[in-house]
Formats: structure tokens, C-alpha cells, sequence
């Protein structure tokens, strides 16, 4: 008739209220201290602080780079083969730049409501007079644990330091509270290493002359990596920042290279051939190859009767030129978690600032590499924006690993050449691992 | 005796002091609720030290409305059913054989002579999935609805968990008190 509480609850509810155990000893030690509240000034200041950080790096990387860049000097008297100069368009796989994670762990937001009042139970009695050696006696089936370790909990094992009754308190009322099981939010700081391969794609420009250059390139694979530090702003959002280096480049097909013209042939010139692409021009400086090419984008100063390698019988190097931009990059991210779970995603954004380090076009196979000069035109330093959405898998508190699809855009165009704005896009993955501490 | 508020706000400025203090007044009786959920000494350890970094940090948080023990029970309860998520999986049911059929319910009388720590025992030894339904709706209140949300079960399973720790409570104690009985009246 009555909805009577059973009396098995009741025991235990009321015999294990107000119970106490005396925790192991090393509990306290293992406990961090807590880390003091950092004021909203403090936060903006360090970001200011990272900013001007990078800011300066960037300039003074520029200035190392402006100062210590060849500069090229036109062949005197330029023979055209064939063809005309024309505006070009650079067109190259962009790599995303070195991005930082945010934490680590598996947080999760969860609700807890307390239960509804229920109607208070008289209390049991239970007298505390009963010999312990009774209960040691009692013929109790053990039941191993999970792991294998006995459960019996026996006497000697705990110190009671109190045991009563267990009754609603009027002050344990039904309220919800959100807690953030982010367990790391004392590791605020964070290093790691990424890697990263992408694909580059360019928009059809209006420039036939490019676009014919450009059907006759095809990209290469091109990577990006780099450290990461990141700093964790809140729960769920992360400034990153960090230096990575970038390489990009593309494949000019279809020119043949031979080596050994120096015994035949000599110029007073640094450069005795030059390429037209669609990333610049390239200045052959090696002066002891020679180049062929069938579709007229090779220039010479070497003249029409010579320009024959069967006359010197040169042994071919190499059926393609390899163009490599290496941009030393410094990005500024922000990471938020969109899902803070053991395994979780992370949507990531941000920009980057590069700057060129390394200029070179190569030609031959495996470690059989003859270098041949470089592009110019090719601008010193850009600026990218990129935006991820990718998992996070939380291995452990202090260790994670990403791996994010990320479309990166240059603002600034890659050529200096003028008519010739190129802004590329890629599409990359970005995968890395990060330690928080 | 420091009140309470003025621990809690020694805590939020960083004093590692206060923060013990805290830790020893309340960590006894947050021990005995780890105890309860997570079946051994081990993991009980794991959880009250997890549970207590989860209180530092979620300190601020308070609201200073209604009990702080009870702000922080709720927490270590969350700790413990976080863990337990990782490692168990609450789908499978038991086939009702190797549990019995329920035992007429016993008087109160029978319990004389139980302690503290037996109860605790006889928790501990539970199956994990009935261990923490028993908790969460004899020891903490919640009803089965909010305990299959929490669990990720139905409320059906939530029920029959229930019961069946019941009925293995009910058994381990009728031992228990049988034999304390039979040893009281010699």
C-alpha cells in the first residue's frame, strides 16, 4: 500500500553516513598546489607579450634574410629561343604552417542534480558494542577485484575514525553544477613537434601566357614542420605560436640538363641559361650544365651553332628541374575545442608570418643531385591564414596527438613579379604530438 | 577552528597550507566514498586524488550556496563515474540465475551487530555495475532515469542492477548477521 524504502537501503545509507577512512599517506603529496588566479589583465598582457615576441623575430629574420640575398644580374646580351616574357604566375603546393595543439585530456562537461528530497528514515540503530573478532569470523565468499587484488577489507587494513547514520541534510539541496573534468587545467604550457603534408592547388588565372608555363609544371610534395608552444588562455581555447619550416615547390617537366659544358664553353656571366616558369625566372648559375628544352621557356647565351649537346657529347644529369622554396615560418594560433573528450576536436585558426630561407633549383635522381641556381622573383616573405578542424587523441594527461585536415591561403602573393599576383591555397594534414606541463 | 570560508579563500590565494588543511579535514570522509565506488584500495586512491585536484581547481567555482562537503561529495561521485566509464561497459545484463531469486526482505532487527567498514565490505565487493547503481540511488538519491544518463544505460538496466544488489547485499548480510547472531546467543 505503501511505498516502503527497503530496508537493505536504509542499512546501508545510514551505516555508512558520516563513515570515515584514513586516505593512504602519499595522497596529499601527489596533489599539485593550486595554481593562483590569473587576472584577464595578466592573460591579455602575456598574449600582447607573445605578439611583440614574434612581431620582433619576424623583423629580424627579414632583415637577415634582405641582407644576405644574392642578387641577380641579367645576362648582358639575353637570347631568346623562343617565346616572349610575359607576366607570370607562381605556382606552387603550399604547405600549412607549423600549428600547435591545445590540451591534452579528456574533460568533459557533465551535469550532476542532486537527488530529489526523499522522506527522512528513522534512524538504525547500530550498537557499537560488538566484538571485532566476530566479524572476522564471518564466512564471507571473497570476491576478487578487477584488477586481482583482494577486496577484503578487513580490521587491520583502515582506521575508522567515525561511522553513523546517514540522514538528508537539509542543505544538500538539488542544484546543478557544471564541472570541467579538464585535468590538466594546471598545464597551462605546452611543446611538441608536428609535421605536416599538403597538397597545393591554384584558381585559373587570366594569363594564358602562365597558365601555358603552368601545364607545363606539376607540384611537388611539400611538407611543413616546426615546434610548437602554446599556452591554454582557458578551458577550451589555446594560443599557439612556435617556428616551423615550410617547403614548397613545384617541378618543371620536360627540360633536359647536361653536365660538362665548362670544358667546351665558358662566359664571363654568372649565369649562362635561364628558365621561365610560372614561380619566376631561374637563373642557371651552375655554368657547367647545359639545358634543352622543347617547349621554349629556356634562355642562353650560348649561341645558335653551339647549341647542340651532341657536339660535346655531355652525359645527361637530369629530364626535369625541381624548384624548393623553404619559408621559416612563425605562426599565431588559436585552437578552441569544439568536443573535450578523451578523443576530441579541435576547430584551429590562425596566421603566419614567412620568410624565405632557401631559394634553389635542382635537377637529377636520388643522391645523384646537381644543383642548378635559383628563381627569381620569388617574394621574400608572406603572410598565410589557415583554419583546421581535426581530432585530438588524448593518450595520457601530459601527452596528445593531432591530426587535422587544415586549408591554408596566402594573403600576400608568392610572386614578386608584377602582374602577377598568386595566392595559393592548400590543402594539408596537419598530424602532431604535444607534452603539456 | 579556521572556518570553512576563510580555508576556502586561503586555497584561492595559492596557500599550499590552507590547501592541506582543507585536504585533511574532508579527505577522510571523501575516502570512505571513493571506497565505496571503486572496489579496491588502488583504485580508491586514484580517484580520491583525482577528486581532490578536480576541487582545487574547481574551486572557484563555488558558490558558497549549500554545504561544501556536498559540493565536493558530488565531485568525487563524478571522479569515480568518470573512471569507471573508461573501463566498464554497462550493456551486458547478467542472466538473473547466478544472482537468486530476492530473499524475503529482513527486519531491521537482523542488522544488530553490522559495522561500518562490514557494510563497506560488502559494497566493495559488489559487481562494479551493480556497485554503482546501488550507489547512486540507495546511497546518493538519484532516481534510475538520472542514473542511466549518467551510466549510459537504460532506465530498465539502471533497475535490474538494482535489484540484483539487492538481493547479494541481502544474502551477505543475512550471512553476516546470521553468524553474529548464532555467536551472540551462545
Amino acid at each position: 500500500m505503501f511505498n516502503r524504502e527497503p530496508n537493505i537501503d536504509v542499512l546501508f545509507r545510514n551505516g555508512l553516513k558520516d563513515m570515515e577512512v584514513l586516505p593512504p599517506s602519499d595522497v596529499w603529496d601527489n596533489i599539485p598546489p593550486l595554481p593562483v588566479k590569473r587576472s584577464p589583465l595578466r592573460i591579455i598582457t602575456g598574449i600582447a607579450a607573445g605578439v611583440a615576441a614574434v612581431a620582433s623575430l619576424a623583423v629580424l629574420a627579414s632583415w637577415y634574410t634582405r641582407s644576405n640575398n644574392a642578387t641577380a644580374d641579367r645576362l648582358p646580351e639575353l637570347a631568346i629561343v623562343s617565346g616572349s616574357q610575359q607576366a607570370v604566375r607562381v605556382r606552387g603546393t603550399e604547405t600549412p604552417p607549423v600549428t600547435t595543439r591545445a590540451d591534452i585530456t579528456t574533460p568533459v562537461n557533465e551535469t550532476i542534480s542532486m537527488p530529489a528530497e526523499r522522506n527522512r528514515e528513522e534512524a538504525l540503530t547500530v550498537p557499537d558494542n560488538q566484538p571485532l573478532h566476530l566479524l572476522a569470523q564471518a564466512e564471507m565468499t571473497p570476491v576478487k577485484a578487477k584488477d586481482d587484488n583482494p577486496v577484503s577489507f578487513s580490521p587491520e587494513d583502515v582506521t575508522i575514525i567515525a561511522s553513523g547514520y546517514f540522514s538528508d541534510s537539509d542543505d544538500l539541496k538539488k542544484e546543478n553544477i557544471i564541472l570541467s573534468a579538464d585535468e590538466n587545467a594546471p598545464q597551462r604550457f605546452m611543446v611538441g613537434a608536428s609535421l605536416s603534408p599538403a597538397m597545393g592547388f591554384t584558381m585559373p588565372g587570366q594569363d594564358p601566357g602562365v597558365n601555358e608555363l603552368e601545364n607545363g609544371e606539376s607540384g611537388r610534395s611539400s611538407y611543413t614542420t616546426g615546434l610548437t608552444f602554446g599556452y591554454k588562455i582557458s578551458d577550451r581555447l589555446t594560443i599557439h605560436s612556435g617556428i616551423g619550416l615550410a617547403s614548397i615547390g613545384q617541378t618543371i617537366t620536360d627540360i633536359d640538363v647536361f653536365a660538362g659544358l665548362s670544358d667546351f664553353y665558358s662566359v664571363k656571366s654568372n649565369y649562362l641559361y635561364t628558365v621561365q616558369t610560372a614561380s619566376g625566372l631561374i637563373l642557371a648559375g651552375n655554368t657547367d650544365l647545359y639545358l634543352a628544352d622543347s617547349r621554349n621557356r629556356v634562355a642562353s647565351l650560348v649561341s645558335g651553332n653551339m647549341n647542340d649537346p651532341s657536339k660535346y657529347n655531355l652525359p645527361q644529369v637530369g629530364s626535369d628541374i625541381r624548384q624548393v622554396f623553404r619559408y621559416l615560418e612563425l605562426p599565431l594560433m588559436l585552437r578552441y575545442k569544439l568536443i573535450d573528450r578523451k578523443v576530441g576536436l579541435n576547430l584551429t585558426g590562425g596566421v603566419a608570418y614567412g620568410f624565405l630561407v632557401d631559394n634553389m633549383a635542382f635537377t637529377g635522381q636520388g643522391s645523384d643531385l646537381v644543383r642548378i641556381g635559383h628563381t627569381e622573383g620569388v617574394s621574400s616573405h608572406n603572410f598565410s591564414s589557415q583554419l583546421g578542424l581535426g581530432m585530438e587523441y588524448n593518450t595520457s594527461s601530459n601527452v596528445s596527438f593531432n591530426f587535422e585536415p587544415v586549408f591554408k591561403y596566402y594573403v600576400t602573393p608568392l610572386s614578386q613579379i608584377t602582374g602577377s599576383p598568386y595566392k595559393p591555397y592548400s590543402l594539408g594534414l596537419f598530424s602532431g604530438f604535444f607534452f603539456k606541463f | 577552528m579556521q572556518k570553512e570560508k576563510d580555508i576556502i579563500q586561503g586555497c584561492l590565494s595559492g596557500s599550499r597550507r590552507d590547501q592541506e588543511l582543507l585536504y585533511r579535514r574532508y579527505a577522510p570522509k571523501l575516502y570512505a566514498v571513493c571506497l565505496q565506488y571503486a572496489g579496491n584500495t588502488e583504485e580508491a586512491r586514484d580517484v580520491l586524488q583525482e577528486g581532490f585536484i578536480k576541487i582545487f581547481e574547481n574551486l572557484s567555482r563555488y558558490s558558497h550556496e549549500g554545504s561544501f562537503e556536498g559540493w565536493m561529495r558530488r565531485i568525487i561521485v563524478n571522479t569515480a563515474l568518470e573512471r569507471y566509464r573508461n573501463r566498464y561497459y554497462l550493456s551486458r545484463v547478467d542472466d538473473i540465475d547466478e544472482v537468486g531469486e530476492p530473499e524475503a526482505e529482513p527486519d531491521t532487527d537482523d542488522f544488530a551487530g553490522l559495522e561500518a567498514y562490514d557494510l563497506l565490505n560488502m559494497i566493495m565487493e559488489l559487481p562494479p555495475k551493480y556497485r554503482m547503481v546501488f550507489n547512486l540511488y540507495a546511497i546518493e538519491g538519484y532516481s534510475h532515469k538520472e542514473i542511466g544518463e549518467m551510466l549510459g544505460i537504460s532506465e530498465g538496466t539502471s533497475k535490474s542492477n538494482l535489484s540484483r544488489a539487492r538481493v547479494i547485499l541481502q544474502k551477505k548480510v543475512a550471512l553476516l548477521t546470521g553468524v553474529t547472531r548464532r555467536m551472540v546467543n551462545v
